[in-house]
């Protein structure tokens, strides 16, 4: 018999479904004790949930949702044997998953605010580097002569990680939301750039005449003609710089703010708190695929012409 | 209501220090209301030709003028038609016409501008695939856009290169239908220069002939196609005069191959 994404599914459920009862039925091992499982018994529900809704919603990617689906199970699985069960590493650094949920259902206010004030910071450096970078680029790409200038010096700067400038962001602007915005919008800006001159560059010139026949102003030919052409390259770049944005505010969090998803994790670990730990970086991973998710429906929507069917 | 002077047109193109002639003094009148094709095989220069009248490309000799007045760049009003680049992928088929009519005719109102591009897309009959992007729809459909869209655009003169080559046969036979149609149905007929490499589109379309020749790119002759309009295209086909044209200039263009490939063969011999 075929082993058929059905089949992949009911094993990935059992083995959530045996990790609950699993969870329920036998003692943690006592270096792992938490007072209530409830929080992972409610993160095995959701994920049952969440990936039921998928394979419901999206049938047509029903075959690498349940390849997830049953990794992310086998996971949990092991994990909480493993390490909930057994204890075997380091119970001090290497926390079941009971008391890893646990974090969420106590420190859920704290982790919300700093989700909204990492991800505040976060869009508005991007959003302007995005607004900037993309006229310049395309007028750069565009302009023969500036090119011949502008590009060596994009490609001298671009490669200096944003963090750099972190000391002089600090002393010049007032707060730390603003010093670390304009980090984010340093290290997003170039990517950007670079995507839209490329982009520009790999117009099809016969495009560029069927615009020209029309003598289109300089304006009309940017916003209609060279941004819509160079779209994809600059979805490319703008999902380099949004990389970057989460590198360069975590890191940015961690040394000098004081909330944020980076601030929760550096933090918790001044204290050797590995649950809060490890329960961050989940919650980073969590918040990135989020985002990243509404990049590509955005970029989905957007080159939808791109499509051939 | 246009006429095309070409007057002593050359262009070379160089090459890591080699030099190609694309085209060598070329001299063509074109009258108003005329239906020209230039018709020779890849390499003579003719797509060059057209990109020169449609003023995206500068000669290195010579001058064209439209009405007397010499070209100097692109403008709306010469109308041109690719092969399969003249719709912009961004844009549906609705937009793409909405698009050239904005840029050509400032005056009208949104609205105006709405009605016009559906009684263009009625006119091909593709009012269905409005909202439908250029890599949804077939290669003929995208060049009935096309060709609405450049006749959207009222320009003096159509400039055509190679409309139909990515097409198969019957669609391209259906399409030249359609052209003849809508040039022959206008109030007044636009001055038209059509590329082809095929003989038979070029006798059924044209009202003059210029066969070229490549290396150096030269008009080699011009004939004139003296079958009244409306054609029909059975009994033109079936008829004596039309196969002695075409015989003629396929022994034009046969004649210049065979020369060619005696060329080449000759430089092979100087290499070795």
């Amino acid at each position: 018999m075929r082993f058929s994404v059905k089949h992949e599914v009911g094993i990935a459920g059992i083995i959530l479904l045996a990790t609950a009862v699993l969870t329920i039925a036998v003692p943690d091992a006592p270096s792992q004790a938490v007072n209530s499982n409830s929080a992972f018994i409610t993160v095995i529900a959701l994920l049952i949930i969440f990936f039921g809704a998928l394979l419901y919603l999206h049938p047509k990617k029903a075959q690498a949702t349940a390849d997830i689906f049953l990794i992310i199970a086998v996971v949990m699985f092991l994990w909480e044997v493993l390490l909930g069960k057994l204890a075997l590493l380091d119970p001090f650094i290497f926390p079941g998953p009971a008391r890893v949920f646990r974090v969420f259902e106590i420190d859920w206010q704290q982790m919300l605010a700093g989700v909204v004030s990492s991800l505040e910071i976060l869009s508005v450096g991007y959003v302007i580097a995005l607004v900037t970078a993309i006229p310049i680029g395309l007028y750069i790409g565009w302009k023969k002569r500036l090119f011949g200038a502008a590009y060596p010096i994009a490609k001298a700067v671009s490669p200096i990680p944003p963090t750099v400038y972190l000391p002089y962001a600090i002393v010049l602007l007032p707060t730390f939301a603003a010093s670390s915005t304009f980090l984010i919008f340093i290290g997003a800006f170039w990517p950007v750039l670079v995507g839209s001159v490329y982009g520009v560059f790999s117009i099809d010139p016969r495009l560029i005449n069927s615009a020209r026949i029309l003598s289109l102003p300089e304006s009309r030919m940017i916003q209609r003609i060279l941004f819509p052409a160079a779209m994809p390259s600059i979805f490319s770049g703008a999902l380099i710089a949004l990389i970057m944005s989460f590198i360069t505010l975590t890191v940015a969090e961690m040394i000098a703010a004081t909330s944020g998803l980076g601030w929760y994790i550096q933090y918790h670990h001044q204290f050797a708190n590995y649950d809060r730990v490890i329960a961050g970086m989940i919650l980073i991973m969590v918040v990135v695929v989020a985002v990243m998710y509404l990049f590509d429906r955005i970029q989905a929507y957007s080159l939808r012409w791109q499509n051939t069917q | 209501m246009a006429t095309i002077d070409l007057q002593n047109i050359s262009m070379i193109y160089g090459v890591n220090g080699t030099r190609h002639v694309a085209l060598e003094s070329v001299n063509l009148k074109i009258r108003d209301g005329e239906f020209v094709s230039l018709l020779g095989p890849s390499g003579c220069g003719k797509s060059t030709l057209i990109d020169i009248v449609a003023g995206l490309k500068t000669p290195e000799h010579g001058t064209v003028l439209i009405d007397d007045e010499p070209v100097t760049g692109p403008g709306p009003d010469r109308g041109v038609v690719f092969q399969d680049y003249s719709l912009f992928p961004w844009m549906t088929a609705f937009e793409n016409i909405c698009f050239a009519i904005e840029h050509t005719n400032g005056n009208l109102t949104r609205k105006e501008i709405e009605e016009r591009t559906e009684a263009y897309l009625d006119l091909v009959g593709l009012r269905a695939y409005r909202n439908s992007y250029p890599n949804t729809l077939s290669g003929g459909m995208r060049q009935r856009v096309s060709i609405v869209r450049m006749f959207s655009m009222n320009p003096k003169v159509f400039l055509m290169d190679e409309p139909f080559g990515a097409l198969d046969s019957l669609n391209r036979i259906y399409m030249q239908d359609t052209l003849l149609h809508l040039w022959s149905g206008g109030e007044e007929h636009k001055t038209v220069l059509f590329v082809t490499h095929d003989v038979d589109e070029a006798l059924q379309l044209s009202d003059r002939i210029a066969v070229m020749t490549p290396s150096p790119g030269r008009i080699k002759e011009v004939i004139d196609v003296p079958f009244p309009r409306p054609r029909c295209r059975k009994t033109l086909s079936a008829s004596t005069e039309y196969s002695t044209l075409k015989s003629h200039l396929l022994s034009v263009l046969y004649c210049e191959m065979l020369n060619e490939i005696e060329r080449q063969e000759k430089g092979l011999k100087g290499l070795a």
